[in-house]
């Protein structure tokens, strides 16, 4: 015994001694036996594997385990992370030494990774019972309590119970030791009360070790000495499959090793309080990452099955997938900006971390430059089987980004505007800076009543537009102010570089004195020429100028103008050193980065308002139709043909199943939880209805469909459709739209009511501006659980929407609207018809056996994964919008 | 039977919760009395007492006024007369009714289900528990600050802005903007004007349009005050505006509280006496019971209070 054992209890104990680095070793030797487990339970190596196989598979892990390990130690030892804790960097140490054992033991060992496996658990027997006697016999300081306590007793005894029943029932010649009861109960009484007593009675340094380490031997010598082997099978007699061994060794291994992680953390720890913890710690932490392992595996599995289909033939040019990244650039880009801290010499570490994103993020787009520039293909060739005619089918197929550089307007409409409402969010205010113009107020009134004007005007065409072409003077008129509106829109994009340009004092200067001109300009040219882009779709006009079209040439002069401006006033801004002249050109920035996104997404808007137009400005062209091909997701099932076609319909149908499903039962839910919680009498009514919510929201879906088709298709026209899908669905969405709603609106304090109502507000109007934006975050995360619920919802859907597996058009709900002039006055065929679904369509393709091909039916099960997660993604975006307006971060 | 029930400052839901803190006084009648706050000595209140006399006119004359929480007498038989322009402090023990005296004078007290109110309550001459009362008027003439500050998670301008958009005088919506009717120059001066009267406007005129709830407890509650002025009240009553506060804080709202006593009428409920004698100009002393006891000039009752069990209470005796 050292020195510092002398002491009762330590304050610090900064040096590890050798039973607590022994007791590390464990706890990682456990951690890497529970991932070797999880990797055999995941069939990712065999676990009859031996010789090189064996040394490849541990060598793999070694280097895993030194890369990881690695990479911590040189951040610990640059100081960007440091690692102090003795604990941590003895598991590290730990995971190290079990690694390089490991791959020597197969190096030398000439057996199988299952009966390695069960020697590793007989050595952590070893290591723990040997933990337990030193501790007892005094030779280390530790603190353990009287006893392991009741909860460990009762759960060694459960497990003594089972292995008791397992041994006596299995050896032969013990059948009627006495008479009229089991001997297996026999068994599991005697070692349910002994495991139960060898945890309780002796103190708990043995307590916790020995029951635990007699299970992890006994496990250990069933997989070592091949009692359960890997060709181990058993078939019980009215199963027609059976357990074989290579799927119970890797939960023999999982369950010890997650035993002797418990043991031996509570060791390391010392028992007592400390070693509960820790041992806790260990126990929680294997079970939360083998939960998420499980869900990463669910999903990991379907990606691996789908994506050969669900990226059949993809390509994209490379221009369309800048435009893609030009937001994520922009947002890593101010990740990097933000501080990093003090100047101490590792925030410089920091400043490093922050730019990595933004550094993957350029080096992916100049990649894409240089696919552009070289006009090479970047492809990866892939195949993958489908099932035609019964007989499998390998197809060649490829990934490739081209280096076209066509865009779809939708991409630029999309990108343009997520930067366009980044930058104006940014954008603070312009308010009473700089020298305000007499004429500028002119413009300020004059714009709003132009674009009012423009939009009067465009109504008229929507209106008796036919009629003004009948005269002969629609086209001319619609021609005429689009140019002349373009024109207006230069100028004023112009006019603020000018100003800032030419003039006098110095660049800053000007910038500051010109903020009206800017703020004025910028906004004006933008709303002027949507009301012009309005008005080129409603009047069916796309004016040109000879071989110019005036519109989206003017947006990009506008747009390049902008981006000018932001440079001359970024150059002016470095050069500044008063802090609020710094603060208005930083607003001016961002404002001209605004109009400059602002202007772009314009050009998109105006070639799909003259939707058959494309614009072209040299080889660079904004068209209707992009260079993304994607058959799977954008095409229909193909009859007879040769490609393997589309989901295109089921995604469609989906997705409208959903927003109906919302938009029925969000406003209505939401409504009632409004009236439940705001108006009604808190009684019994109240109760009831909270009762009723819950029982209809675990009422079983089947049963939602059976309503749905018993009682609502013979009322909606007696065939399946689209409409009675998303009522069905929206009466599944209701209840949890409801109980979450209530639950956001009740914990909305009644302080913001009392305050509101002080002032005078009358209840409702209460309601709808505090009561009901506070509860907003929380109405939405039920919105998003119950879309996630409902879209992948199957059963109610094959008996109200039918489970088409080959649909060839997708359902136009939006066109399907037809105005009537009898009752009932709208009409929709689409609601009204049957449509294809995700969900359905995986269903279709599995009842229909060979007919259908198994790998439609995991590309489809993909793309639903995909569909849910997209709703998700908008959901939490929706909800944390609404929270940083209540917390304005 | 009365108790800590009076005090309705946080909780308004009353009725489950009738019989805490029995020790604080279990009194059937007070006038025959019996037991009360520990320490409190038995005493008949006298009418003159409470038989306050000014030149100016009264803003608030409050008649024979009794609330009952279910079957708790809250409040017995109050009849005070407020003056214009001035500050009145309501002090007395927890559980003494003052809180529900001051909801009683805007009608806060009719969100209470379980509250039940009689008597009468004149503003200007005027019966506010008239059944036709137009509440939103009186709300709107009689503005209300509450002991925790509880400013909307809103911006520092729409919290200000509130009251007066709700009311229709602030029109800032898309329809508005669109036919050149954007009262935003309005809102500006209304959001500036509240603000310096609240004396907060040198603190966070930079930055309006930041979450109310990112300012410090002293400021959200001068905010709280800035958003009760902007519907330009007469009348302002405030439920201990000041005990969520530190000490400069509490400062800065006795000085604002003072100097709003030139425009507005102010009554200020408060548990802390130093307060109530720096700040008001007649004090009003609730004791335990739910009754006046005594109602006069500031000076007169911190100096020289006719009730014995004023004077006990104000020296620190019980309470």
């Amino acid at each position: 015994m050292s020195e510092r054992y002398a002491r009762e209890n330590e304050l610090v104990s900064a040096e590890s001694n050798l039973y607590d680095k022994a007791m590390d070793v464990a706890i990682a030797l456990s951690i890497v036996t529970f991932v070797v487990g999880m990797i055999t339970f995941a069939d990712a190596v065999p676990l009859g594997a031996t010789g090189t196989e064996l040394v490849n598979f541990f060598a793999a892990l070694l280097g895993v385990v030194v890369g990881g390990t690695g990479i911590v130690a040189v951040f610990s030892y640059a100081n960007v992370i440091p690692i102090t804790s003795q604990r941590v960097r003895g598991v590290a140490m730990g995971l190290l030494v079990s690694a390089v054992g490991l791959t020597l033991a197969a190096f030398v060992l000439p057996v199988s990774l299952a009966t390695m496996l069960g020697l590793v658990m007989l050595l952590e027997a070893g290591l723990l019972v040997a933990a337990g006697v030193v501790s007892r016999l005094g030779l280390v300081d530790t603190a353990p309590s009287m006893t392991a306590g009741l909860l460990a007793g009762v759960v060694f005894g459960i497990i003594g119970a089972l292995v008791g029943a397992v041994i006596v029932g299995s050896l032969p010649g013990l059948d009627a030791a006495v008479p009229g009861v089991p001997v297996w109960l026999l068994g599991a009484i005697v070692l349910g009360v002994g495991f139960g007593a060898l945890a309780i009675v002796p103190r708990e340094d043995l307590g916790s070790t020995l029951p635990a380490a007699l299970i992890i031997g006994l496990l250990g010598v069933t997989i070592a000495t091949a009692v359960i082997g890997v060709g181990w099978q058993w078939t019980p007699e009215n199963l027609s499959g059976g357990f074989t061994g290579g799927s119970v060794i890797p939960v023999f291994v999982l369950f010890g090793s997650l035993l002797a992680s418990w043991s031996a953390a509570k060791c390391r720890a010392d028992f007592g309080a400390r070693g509960r913890q820790y041992g806790a710690f260990f126990v929680i932490n294997l079970n939360a990452f083998l939960m998420v392992a499980i869900m990463a595996a669910i999903v990991v599995f379907v990606t691996v099955k789908g994506v050969g289909w669900a990226f059949h033939d993809f390509s994209i040019g490379a221009l369309s997938l800048l435009v893609v990244l030009t937001p994520i650039l922009v947002l890593t880009a101010q990740h990097a900006r933000a501080p990093a801290g003090t100047d101490e010499w590792h925030s410089a570490a920091r400043q490093f971390f922050r730019v990595v994103p933004l550094a993957a993020v350029g080096s992916l787009a100049a990649l894409l430059l240089g696919i552009i520039v070289t006009g090479t293909t970047f492809e990866i060739p892939y195949q993958y089987a489908i099932l035609v005619d019964r007989s499998t089918v390998m197809l060649d197929t490829a990934f490739r980004v081209t280096p076209s550089l066509t865009v779809g307007n939708l991409l630029i409409i999309v990108s343009g505007a997520i930067l366009f409402t980044y930058f104006l969010r940014r954008y603070g205010s312009l308010r009473n800076v700089g020298t305000e113009y007499e004429r500028l107020s002119l413009v300020r009134q004059g714009v709003p009543a132009a674009v009012g004007l423009l939009g009067l005007l465009s109504l008229v065409y929507v209106v008796i537009g036919p009629v003004l072409d009948n005269i002969g003077i629609g086209p001319v008129l619609g021609l005429g102010v689009a140019t002349l509106g373009a024109v207006v829109v230069a100028a004023f994009a112009l006019v603020p570089l000018g100003a800032l340009v030419t003039g006098e004092g110095t660049l800053a200067e000007r910038a500051h004195e010109s903020a009206q001109l800017l703020n004025v300009g910028l906004f004006s040219g933008i709303a002027l020429l949507m009301a012009v882009i309005v008005l080129e779709w409603t009047a069916v006009s796309n004016p040109q100028l000879g071989p110019v079209a005036p519109v989206p040439v003017v947006a990009l002069v506008a747009a390049v103008s902008s981006l000018c401006i932001a440079a001359l006033v970024a150059r002016a801004r470095r050069s500044t050193d008063d802090t609020l002249r710094r603060r208005v050109l930083g607003d001016e920035v961002t404002l001209a980065l605004a109009a400059a996104t602002g202007y772009v997404t314009l050009v998109g808007l105006h070639v799909a308002a003259t939707s058959e137009s494309t614009f072209a400005l040299g080889p660079v062209e904004v068209g209707i139709n992009g260079s993304l091909s994607w058959p799977t997701v954008l095409q229909g099932a193909i009859p007879l043909g040769q490609a393997p076609g589309g989901i295109y319909p089921a995604i469609i149908g989906t997705i409208w199943i959903v927003i109906g499903a919302s938009l029925f039962a969000v406003p209505l839910g939401l409504g009632a939880a409004v009236f439940l919680t705001e108006y009604a009498e808190q009684g019994r009514f109240t109760e009831l209805v909270e009762i009723a919510t819950n029982a209809l929201w675990s009422t079983p879906s089947i049963v939602f469909g059976l309503f749905g088709a018993a009682f609502l298709i013979p009322r909606l026209g007696n065939s399946l459709s689209l409409l009675a899908a998303q009522l069905t669905l929206s009466f599944m969405l209701l209840p949890l739209v409801l109980i979450t709603s209530r639950e956001a609106i009740k914990s909305v304090p009644d302080e913001y009511r009392d305050a509101s109502a002080a002032l005078g507000v009358d209840r409702w109007t209460t309601i709808r501006s505090v009561v009901i934006p506070a509860a907003m975050p929380g109405v939405v995360t039920g919105v998003i659980l119950g879309v996630g619920r409902i879209a992948g919802e199957t059963a109610p859907l094959i008996l109200v929407l039918g489970s088409e597996i080959d649909a060839t058009t997708a359902v136009d709900v939006l066109g399907g609207f037809a105005f009537t002039t009898t009752p009932p006055f709208i009409t929709n065929e689409a609601l009204l018809g049957s449509s294809a679904a995700l969900p359905t369509q995986v269903w279709g393709i599995i009842t229909a056996g060979v007919s259908g091909s198994p790998s439609k039916g995991w590309a489809t099960a993909f793309m639903l994964l995909v569909v849910v997660l997209s709703f998700y993604a908008v959901g939490i975006t929706a909800r944390t919008y609404f929270r940083r307006k209540i917390n304005y971060e | 039977m009365n108790n800590q029930i009076g005090d309705t400052d946080t909780d308004t839901d009353v009725s489950t919760d009738t019989s805490t803190d029995s020790e604080l006084g279990t009194t059937a009648g007070v006038e025959t009395s019996t037991t009360t706050t520990a320490g409190e000595s038995e005493e008949q209140v006298r009418d003159e007492w409470t038989d306050y006399r000014f030149d100016a006119p009264a803003k608030l004359s409050v008649e024979d006024l009794d609330v009952w929480y279910g079957d708790d007498h809250a409040l017995k038989d109050v009849s005070m007369e407020i003056p214009e322009e001035s500050v009145t402090a309501l002090i007395g023990p927890s559980g003494c009714g003052k809180s529900t005296y001051l909801r009683c004078l805007n009608r806060m007290n009719d969100r209470i289900k379980a509250a039940r109110i009689e008597g009468s309550v004149e503003l200007d001459g005027m019966e506010i528990y008239d059944p036709n009362t137009n509440l939103v008027e009186l709300r709107k003439r009689i503005g209300m600050v509450f002991q925790s500050p509880n400013p909307f998670p809103k911006s520092i301008r729409d919290n200000i802005s509130y009251g007066p958009r709700k009311h229709g005088d602030i029109n800032k919506g898309l329809l508005a903007r669109l036919f050149g009717r954007d009262d935003s120059e309005k809102e500006a001066e209304l959001v500036e004007r509240s603000l310096r009267q609240a004396a907060l406007w040198d603190e966070v005129n930079d930055r309006l349009d930041d979450n109310a709830l990112g300012l410090s407890g002293g400021q959200q509650q001068r905010l709280c005050i800035a958003r009760c002025l902007a519907v330009d009240p007469e009348v302002i009553l405030m439920d201990e505006p000041a005990s969520a506060l530190d000490p400069i804080a509490t400062s800065k709202i006795e000085d604002l509280v003072t100097e709003l006593a030139e425009d507005y009428t102010v009554v200020i409920v408060t548990h802390n006496m130093q307060q109530a004698a720096r700040i008001s100009d007649q004090t009003a002393v609730f004791l335990t019971g739910g009754e006046l006891v005594e109602y006069d000039d500031t000076d007169k009752i911190f100096e020289n209070p006719e009730s014995q069990r004023v004077e006990d209470y104000i020296t620190g005796k019980f309470g």
